[in-house]
């Protein structure tokens, strides 16, 4: 089996410096759009206009592409926070309606008078 | 039923950047004369009306600076020469104005029709010579990225040739949400490289359906796991960045980022495929780029099947209106696969349009609301049963092969 040798680029191939280019500026801008939907707490405090570099573009693609990931997983865990109160909320309606016990009834079915018996 | 086929259980898709088939794949023509690359009769004029060749001194990094336009309106100059009229006829020979337009130096220009050599991309080269290339694999669009990339997850830019927001329109849903909400329900995943590169399709899925999103560390753990979705896209690092483990270089190979760590990337996802023997023997791996980027092809794209959308004048910068009805300019794909022959080589036509259309005719079968551009696509695999045509079908080898390469 052929073993072929892949040659590594050199280390000045990264340029965090770069200046930023037009797919990366459109995918800040498309986060930006998406951000606006966030409520503000989730919100980065970057003003997108001052992205120049790639560097700067990568910081913020991360802080929002993160945030959005967290509405949702925030979202999803108070959904289900909200089903399980409901359920034990059921559950203790459903135990508090239940019959009352054995002692209270034959209390109850003694104040009956008999009516069969001779006097 | 062939083998390789009924053995399929996973398709990948990997999408790159901005590099043209003539580019990076140009140079095969001499190893292999079936592929349609580099030949000397080729030539774009300069400015000056000098024949410019194309020639094999294309470097990683560096000369294509600045990044060549590959927007609708320059991409129109690229095909069609500069011709305006009405009945203008596409010839391929617009690409050195198209760049002396950026820098107005006729030298750095000529840049444009460079291409690489065989050794140069020894990952993509190996690739395309030891599994299938297709010769006509066009962008979905003369025009940029995120319109482009629209066409692999949803069949459709929903009339867009530039690089602005869009909404998805309905009925349209994307590959990954067919198969999610199929019954029986099937699995599906983006990989993005890392949240700071993140994915390029974020106003509709990535803020809407976070949960099909996953990173490149995981694919790679899904890989060895055997765990992958049944469809798994995996995007490139779209730019050069700071992590907790130290600073990740961009690996996109958009221009100007260094080609051979895009080429690093490819045999990573390779590598990681092969890795697990049950994997590998159930999984075809499509490599495919966005667009062209502005850099040479000499291929006419051809027309298509308009879409449903159009594009008015004054959306396409051009004066003219698009209807969609005609493809973008070639772009490098390669599929892989154990069960396919050795130089296979391709001449369909296809573009990213293809994608959906195949995973959605292989996983699901029939399935109405598609866009006409994607319905009539060609596929790259071939359904089960008597739907699918043997004569097309790539993985067609009674035996899985053993011979395939490594990359270290």
């Amino acid at each position: 089996m052929t073993v072929i040798h892949v040659p590594r680029p050199s280390k000045a191939a990264v340029n965090l410096d770069r200046p930023i280019n037009a797919l990366l500026l459109a995918q800040v801008q498309h986060l930006h759009e998406a951000e606006q939907a966030l409520p503000h707490s989730y919100r980065s405090k970057t003003y997108i206009r001052a992205i120049k570099t790639e560097g700067e573009a990568a910081a913020y693609v991360r802080e929002v592409t993160e945030a959005i990931h967290k509405a949702h997983a925030d979202a999803v865990a108070a959904r289900a926070k909200r089903a399980l109160t409901q359920k034990r909320g059921f559950e203790i309606a459903a135990s508090a309606a239940e019959p009352a016990s054995k002692p209270q009834q034959n209390k109850a079915k003694k104040k009956t008078k008999d009516r069969t018996r001779p006097r | 039923m062939p083998t390789g086929l009924d053995n399929l259980r996973h398709i990948v898709v990997l999408m790159m950047e901005n590099r043209s088939f003539d580019h990076m794949l140009g140079s095969l023509t001499a190893a292999n004369p079936a592929i349609d690359g580099v030949t000397d009769q080729l030539g774009n004029p300069d400015t000056t009306g000098a024949l410019v060749k194309p020639q094999p001194q294309a470097e990683f990094q560096g000369q294509l600076d600045p990044d060549p336009d590959h927007h609708f309106p320059a991409v129109d100059l690229q095909i069609f020469g500069g011709d305006t009229s009405a009945n203008r006829v596409a010839n391929m020979q617009g690409f050195v104005k198209s760049y002396f337009n950026q820098q107005r130096d006729v030298g750095h220009s000529q840049k444009i029709m460079y291409y690489f050599t065989q050794d140069q991309l020894p990952v993509l080269t190996t690739l395309a010579l030891e599994f299938a290339v297709f010769n006509r694999w066009f962008a979905s669009i003369p025009g940029p990225t995120i319109c482009n990339r629209a066409f692999a997850h949803y069949g459709t830019s929903f009339g867009r040739v530039d690089m602005n927001p869009f909404n998805l329109i309905e009925p349209y849903k994307s590959i990954y949400t067919r198969l999610v909400m199929a019954t029986p329900k099937h699995t599906a995943k983006v990989y993005y490289y890392d949240t700071a590169s993140s994915t390029m399709e974020v106003v509709n899925l990535l803020q809407n359906q976070p949960e099909l999103f996953s990173t490149y560390p995981q694919f790679l753990k899904d890989c060895a796991a055997g765990n992958l979705p049944d469809y798994s896209f995996v995007e490139p690092n779209y730019s050069d960045h700071d992590t907790d483990g130290g600073e990740e270089v961009a690996n996109d190979q958009h221009p100007d980022h260094d080609v051979q760590a895009g080429e690093l990337f490819i045999a990573s996802v390779y590598n990681a495929i092969k890795a697990n023997p049950d994997l590998w023997a159930t999984t075809a791996l499509l490599i495919v780029y966005d667009e062209h980027g502005g850099i040479y092809d000499h291929v006419v794209p051809p027309a298509c099947t308009p879409d449903r959308f159009s594009a008015s004048a004054n959306v396409t910068g051009t004066g003219m209106p698009f209807a969609f009805d005609r493809l973008g300019v070639r772009v490098p794909a390669v599929l892989v696969s154990p069960w396919i022959p050795k130089g296979t080589v391709v001449n369909r036509t296809f573009d990213h349009a293809s994608i959906p259309a195949t995973i959605t005719k292989f996983f699901l079968g029939n399935y109405a609301n598609r866009s006409p551009r994607e319905i009539s696509a060609d596929i790259f695999i071939e359904p089960l049963g008597p739907s699918g045509n043997a004569a097309n079908n790539l993985l067609s080898l009674a035996a899985m092969r053993t011979d395939c390469p490594d990359f270290d």
